[in-house]
């Protein structure tokens, strides 16, 4: 520091309140643990600041715990009560959460209870008065059967009935619902599964039919048109009779029911077809516990969503969140890096490159929703509107655009741009932060500056660069705004890539863990059903971006500590 | 043989770099093979010339991509301020048989750009003409004989009233509603069923095609009486009304009423009525609106009157106003889309639109758009179907169009032989007119968003409805509706939810910065600030989750648990400093002023937030009749608590802004030299001082800038708000309300905008807006940052 700079800094800092400049402390050695030097010294002021971070810290640890609180307990099978209230009535429910009534002073429990279909009123939580109850007891032979359809059904087993079940006793023994489900499942499998492997094959041939129809008829070619058309028909026809068989057949399987009673002793029969499965809460040992949280796990990850994302696994919102984080890197990193070298390596300073400096940090900054109405303006409007005049005329005509719409493509190429700023900064950070003599060595010994930046400065910057790819890839990860306008949707019936030529279908729209987030929390009848499927999904999203970001940072503090050592 | 070692970290890995022209090629590839091989090395230059222009290129096309995104953003909004287009659809002349001044009125056919078509034109001895724009042909031809009783009569007006529907006047009073059905001969014939049918035109070329007249309603003449004006409408519900101005100043009014009784049977009602009033001896121009509910009236010394009718068609309010202090005449009326305006031409030219306004307790006609206008006295006012737009004449030929609510002059038109007749299309899309010399053009007049100007984005409009000028966002609504765009409640949202984010977040993060960057140790610190950093990625959406569904619900049960907590968590911190002062003198005690405050300070904030919940219930009991919300507002304040409010969404943006505004804050602090903090200690200076007067002075800008970036994070932020706030676009800055946010609004509305449309437009703007507005804020904060790097670059 020069001398005029330190005297404009003590200017600065001059003119305090009091009349004394700078008031020391420490005035003598006896004064200094006193309160008055205390007060004096600032001490209070330091603890603060220090407050400020106690309580920064103390909300970050909330929000973690919120998460994990919630979202660690949802697949943990919890204990069924049965209720019995003091008219008499009983009920069967998981115990969720109580409450007291500021205004009455009373305490309220409320409980899942489950059995939608005999909720006069469709619902599966209730609120039951604590004055109300007689007594709680935890019954060890109430069963929860989950089912495909109207949540769970908290109940008693009573029998099996169905032509293709031999007759049981009442109550029926667990084995051999046990083995009846499997027969019935097995029974579909042999007989369902084909006929629907056949539609699914037909509804292919069907749709592409239709597209080469389009085709002709935007091109006005009527003699192959006719053949076309009977062709279609024909495979409408067919499908349709399939359809029948395949309801009949369903139907005839549906009747195999296990008849089960609810609390209140009221019979319900559950086709087993409907049944995913089914186990005793309130006998399970932890080792039990511990088995069906994996299986609800693998679920998880692996099976679709059933009853409108409510239920069900996560699967196509992970391989949609994982397939748009990869184009997005294939669209961002080569840009990325391309601009981050030339500013770091070819640019000549100047004003020039100080004012894309500028640009490039704005550019991070810019909101995220303004990336999307970008890339749905540019993208989806623009150059997918041309491909579809271009390619498909006929698609676009009849006012199903292929690529004028919003897709995985569109959108990855949206996230790509938003992120390219984080790949951008940190190559270019990565290059500067390498020592002067390491480039002037190797050009000294006459590499060109092309072969100085592949095999001398690209090496050595690539943990940076990593850091950034890493960065990006977590944001991408967790942004959702643009993508709800440029193609993310609630339910997707096929994914984007499948065995279906050609096989990257990038045209189709796709799910996303965090728009399912939004869409399950916030746009579902059901907010209090959907709950717990929101935190876990919140959970499973807040890991990955986490798990990324923290590699990400751990990576860049090693290599700027390695970097710190050697350049002084 | 000589090498350059450069050890990287603790793995110790070498780059070795040799010297070319020694001959050991042990080690694989080597970065530079000089003159020993030409060829290589001419192969190197190449590569490398070809890279750098690669790379550069590469480069600014990125760059140049950042701007490209403002201008297409840019490009999509500006269309919005650009006139529209006026292009020529076609021409044609009248049949040489008829003239000018016979010409009563012009009608456009639906479809004006499909192939055929035609323009409508009514004569005064009843016939009315098809005519062929493209080819400037008479089509077809009809003659529209008047009602029974009322044969004789001369047709004295017609008047358009969208789809092809007229009302015919005859001299006696007498009126019809009649729809013209016109089939080109190339089309298919309509089967309509017709009470007239229409003969073939016969032309030169002969283009064959048929004129279907249907009469969808009639009034018989009045006896012994010759009108001046006469003017008819029917309600959607069947009600016919005729208000018909009698030259010795009354005004007669017919109401038909059909009414469904009990059985199903129609019974038909019909009511007279007569206006007597002084007033009506000066009136010389008349209109009604839409259903017929209300007569307007303009006098020849300025006067507006309005009358509104009861059911049976007698008067039931009536009101004048002295519109023109100039006493100016009126010359013609007529009502805008939507039956509230009316639309005031006069004899010196100009525009005016007038509509009720409520103003102590009663409804007074005001004056609420000017749109000017200057030349000689308007002659014909025709409102659009589909907008607020109105197409006027005036004596001197100047044909214009002008948006009521924008007040925007769209489109002028100004032919030479003065122009005589107008009309205006279905779609309020193509603009028809006569001029004096018996020729008659078509104009297609498209594009544009009429409704929108600088003054309806941002200014105050006084809308229909409304009682004053007021800003409002409000996109959908009934069929009549008029959508409102005025971005000031957005703006204001934006910044209301910033505002309440920024001073929960800015000091927060900055003395928390302050704290880890000069008072905690340095173990901890590499501890505490990596952990930040990887809160700042937390996705937005699960931050707007949690704070929505978990947070709001809490809060707003412990609504006044949380206001106590306010004070109570400052007293807890300073009973705990009167304390702290006495016990520090305990050594052990004190080793916590070695940075392990914020650790001891946990049990304090632990107690403020329990004292907080303890004593909520007593003081509610006590002092807010037991139900703080409704204290809120019913009380003093007066102030509705809504779930979704402003304190919610400043934990919620202040989660998103805390870390970056912690982060960057923390590294300008912590990169002020090590020399200056030590200058300071040397002379005596507690580590407070030292902070307070040499390291915030030196990092100001550094602390400047991370405000600025957390503020442009903040303002741009879309689905914390947008889950978390009730997205309702008022203008109120209280904390217990939400507010719409242009980055909401944006992903709220635009899966419902159609492409190219105002509200697609009118959205981009925002996103422009949003553009702007980070821009500025990055772009203060990195040229504050740039320029400090700079300063401590060189210690």
């Amino acid at each position: 520091m020069t001398n005029d700079e330190k005297q404009s800094v003590s200017h600065q800092a001059g003119a305090p309140p009091t009349p004394a400049p700078l008031p020391l402390a420490g005035e003598g050695k006896t004064e200094r643990g006193s309160p008055r030097a205390f007060w004096r010294r600032g001490e209070p002021q330091v603890w603060v600041t220090s407050a400020a971070l106690t309580i920064m810290l103390f909300l970050i640890i909330l929000l973690l715990w919120v998460v994990l609180w919630n979202g660690l307990g949802v697949f943990w099978p919890a204990r069924v009560a049965e209720v019995t209230l003091k008219d008499g009535k009983k009920l069967l429910g998981e115990r969720i959460r109580g409450q007291i009534n500021p205004d009455t002073d009373v305490k309220s429990i409320q409980f899942k209870t489950g059995n939608r279909d005999l909720d006069p009123h469709q619902q599966d939580f209730h609120w039951v008065e604590d004055g109300e109850i007689r007594s709680i007891e935890f019954p060890p032979e109430v069963y929860v059967l989950e089912r495909t359809e109207n949540g769970n059904f908290y109940g008693f087993l009573r029998r099996l009935e169905g032509p293709d079940l031999e007759p049981s006793e009442t109550p029926v023994a667990e084995d051999k619902v046990r083995f009846a489900l499997k027969t019935v499942r097995r029974k579909s499998a042999e007989e369902i599964a084909p006929i629907s492997e056949e539609l699914r094959d037909l509804g292919r041939r069907l749709q592409n039919a239709r597209r080469r129809i389009r085709r002709l008829e935007h091109r006005g070619d009527d003699e192959r048109l006719a053949e076309l058309r009977t062709g279609a028909d024909d495979i409408t026809r067919k499908s349709d009779e399939l359809v029948g068989w395949q309801r009949r057949l369903l139907n005839e399987l549906r009747r195999n029911v296990v008849v089960t009673s609810d609390a209140g002793g009221r019979e319900k029969a559950i086709a087993l077809l409907d049944v995913v499965r089914f186990y005793k809460p309130n006998e399970m040992g932890f080792w039990a516990k511990c088995r069906y949280y994996l299986l609800r796990l693998g679920e998880l990850f692996w099976e679709n969503p059933r009853e409108s994302n409510t239920e069900g696994g996560l699967f196509p919102a992970i391989f949609g969140t994982v397939m748009l984080i990869f184009l997005m890197a294939a669209a961002c990193f080569p840009l990325g890096v391309l601009a981050g070298v030339y500013l770091g390596e070819y640019a000549k300073d100047g004003p020039l490159v100080r004012a894309v400096r500028i640009a490039v940090n704005n550019l991070a900054g810019i909101p995220s929703i303004v990336y999307g109405i970008f890339g749905l303006g540019f993208f989806v409007y623009g150059i997918g509107g041309l491909i579809d005049a271009w390619f498909f005329p006929e698609s676009a005509a009849a006012g199903e655009p292929v690529f004028g719409t919003g897709g995985i493509l569109w959108a990855s190429i949206t996230l790509g741009i938003l992120t390219v700023p984080v790949v951008i900064v940190s190559t270019e950070e990565a290059l500067r932060a390498i020592p002067r003599g390491v480039r002037e060595g190797s050009l000294a010994l006459g590499a060109t500056k092309f072969q100085t930046l592949v095999r001398v400065l690209v090496p050595m910057a690539s943990p940076g660069m990593m850091t950034g790819f890493i960065l990006a890839m977590a944001r991408a990860a967790g942004e959702v705004a643009p993508l709800m306008i440029t193609g993310v949707v609630k339910l997707a019936p096929q994914l984007p890539l499948d065995g279906e030529f050609p096989f990257f279908h990038l045209d189709r729209k796709f799910m996303h863990l965090g728009f399912h987030i939004y869409d399950v929390g916030f746009q579902s009848p059901n907010v209090e059903a959907s709950k717990p499927m929101v935190y876990v999904t919140t959970l499973l999203l807040l890991s990955i971006v986490l798990a990324m970001s923290s590699a990400a940072i751990v990576l860049r503090n090693r290599m700027r500590k390695r970097f710190l050592a050697r350049t002084i | 043989m000589r090498a350059v070692f450069w050890s990287t970290g603790r793995k110790r890995r070498r780059y070795t770099i040799f010297i070319c022209n020694t001959q050991s090629y042990r080690r694989s590839t080597p970065p530079c093979r000089m003159a020993k091989n030409k060829s290589s090395s001419r192969k190197a230059k190449i590569h490398d010339r070809l890279a750098r222009w690669a790379i550069t290129l590469g480069g600014v096309a990125v760059i140049a991509g950042v701007i490209a995104i403002l201008l297409m953003i840019v490009s999509v909004t500006l269309p919005m301020f650009g006139n529209p287009d006026v292009e020529p659809l076609g021409a044609c002349r009248l049949p040489s048989a008829s003239s000018v001044p016979d010409v009563l009125e012009l009608g456009i056919d639906l479809d004006i750009r499909g192939a055929g078509g035609a323009v409508f034109v009514w004569f005064g001895d009843g016939r009315v003409d098809c005519l062929d724009i493209q080819t400037g042909e008479l089509r077809a031809e009809q003659r529209i004989s008047p009602p029974d009783g009322s044969e004789g009569s001369a047709l004295i007006a017609a008047e358009s009233i969208g789809a092809n529907r007229f009302w015919l006047a005859w001299s006696d009073g007498a009126v019809k509603l009649v729809e013209l059905d016109h089939t080109d001969a190339r089309g298919a014939a309509a089967g309509l069923s017709s009470s007239e049918s229409g003969t073939a035109g016969r032309t030169s070329s002969g283009a064959p095609g048929t004129l279907t007249c249907r009469t969808l309603a009639e009034l018989p003449g009045l006896k012994n009486s010759n009108p001046t004006l006469v003017v008819a409408r029917r309600s959607e519900d069947g009600t016919i009304t005729r208000a018909a101005l009698l030259p010795e100043g009354r005004i007669r009014v017919r109401r038909l009423s059909a009414a469904e009784d009990l059985f199903g049977d129609v019974e038909v009602e019909t009511h007279e009525s007569e206006i007597g009033d002084e007033v009506v001896r000066d009136v010389v121009a008349m209109t009604m609106d839409g259903p017929g509910d209300a007569i307007y009236a303009g006098s020849d010394d300025g006067r507006l009157v309005r009358w509104q009718l009861d059911g049976q068609g007698r008067v039931d309010g009536r009101e004048v106003v002295n519109a023109f202090k100039d006493r100016r005449a009126v010359t013609d009326l007529a009502v805008a889309l939507g039956d509230v305006s009316l639309v005031v031409g006069d004899e010196r030219g100009g525009l005016t639109a007038w509509f009720a306004v409520r103003a102590d307790e009663t409804r007074k006609m005001r004056l609420i758009h000017d749109l000017g206008g200057e030349g000689g006295p308007v002659r014909r006012i025709v409102p659009s179907r589909r907008s607020k737009s109105v197409l006027s004449l005036n004596a001197n030929g100047l044909m214009r169009l002008d948006h009521l609510t924008s007040e925007r002059k769209l489109a002028a038109i100004n032919a030479d032989p003065p122009l005589r007749k107008i009309a205006l299309g279905e779609r309020g899309d193509a603009a028809a007119a006569l001029d004096a010399s018996g020729g008659l053009n078509v104009w297609w007049i498209g594009g544009g968003c009429p409704e929108i100007s600088l003054k309806t984005l941002f200014g105050k409009v006084h809308y229909e409805g409304y009682d004053e000028p007021a800003y409002v966002w409000q996109t959908t609504g009934g069929a009549d509706f008029e959508a409102k765009f005025s971005l000031v409640p957005l703006l204001f949202g934006t910044l209301k939810g910033t505002f309440y984010a920024m001073i929960f977040a800015a000091p927060l993060a900055l003395a928390a910065a302050a704290y880890v960057s000069y008072f905690t140790t340095p173990a901890l610190r590499g501890l505490i600030k990596p952990t930040v950093e990887i809160m700042a990625t937390v996705p937005s959406v699960v931050i707007g989750f949690l704070i929505a569904l978990w947070l709001a619900p809490i809060v707003k049960q412990g609504a006044l648990a949380f206001f106590i907590s306010m004070v109570s968590i400052p007293a807890a911190f300073v009973a705990f400093m009167s304390l702290w002062q006495l016990v520090r003198r305990i050594n052990w005690v004190k080793r916590a002023e070695n940075g392990f405050e914020f650790i001891v300070l946990v049990p304090v904030l632990v107690v403020g937030v329990l004292a907080a919940v303890w004593l909520a219930r007593p003081v509610e009991a006590r002092l807010f009749d037991g139900n703080f919300l409704q204290w809120l507002f019913d009380g003093p304040l007066g102030m509705k608590y809504e779930q979704s409010n402003c304190i919610i969404i400043a934990f919620g943006l202040g989660f998103t802004v805390i870390p970056l505004i912690f982060s960057i804050a923390e590294d300008s602090l912590s990169n002020v030299p090590y020399s200056m903090t030590a200058a300071s200690m040397a002379v005596g200076a507690s580590r407070w001082q030292t902070l307070r007067y040499i390291i915030l002075p030196s990092a100001s800008p550094g602390i400047f800038a991370a405000v600025m970036i957390g503020f442009g994070r903040a303002v741009g932020e879309t689905m914390i708000v947008l889950m978390a706030t009730g997205n309702t676009p008022i203008i109120d800055w209280s904390p217990l309300n939400g507010m719409l946010t242009l980055s909401a609004n944006i992903a709220v509305e635009i899966p419902e905008a159609p492409v190219g449309g105002t509200l697609y437009r009118v959205l981009f703007l925002c996103a422009v807006l949003l553009f702007i507005l980070t821009f500025i804020v990055n772009t203060a904060a990195e040229v504050v940052r740039q320029n400090l790097r700079n300063r401590f670059g060189k210690f």
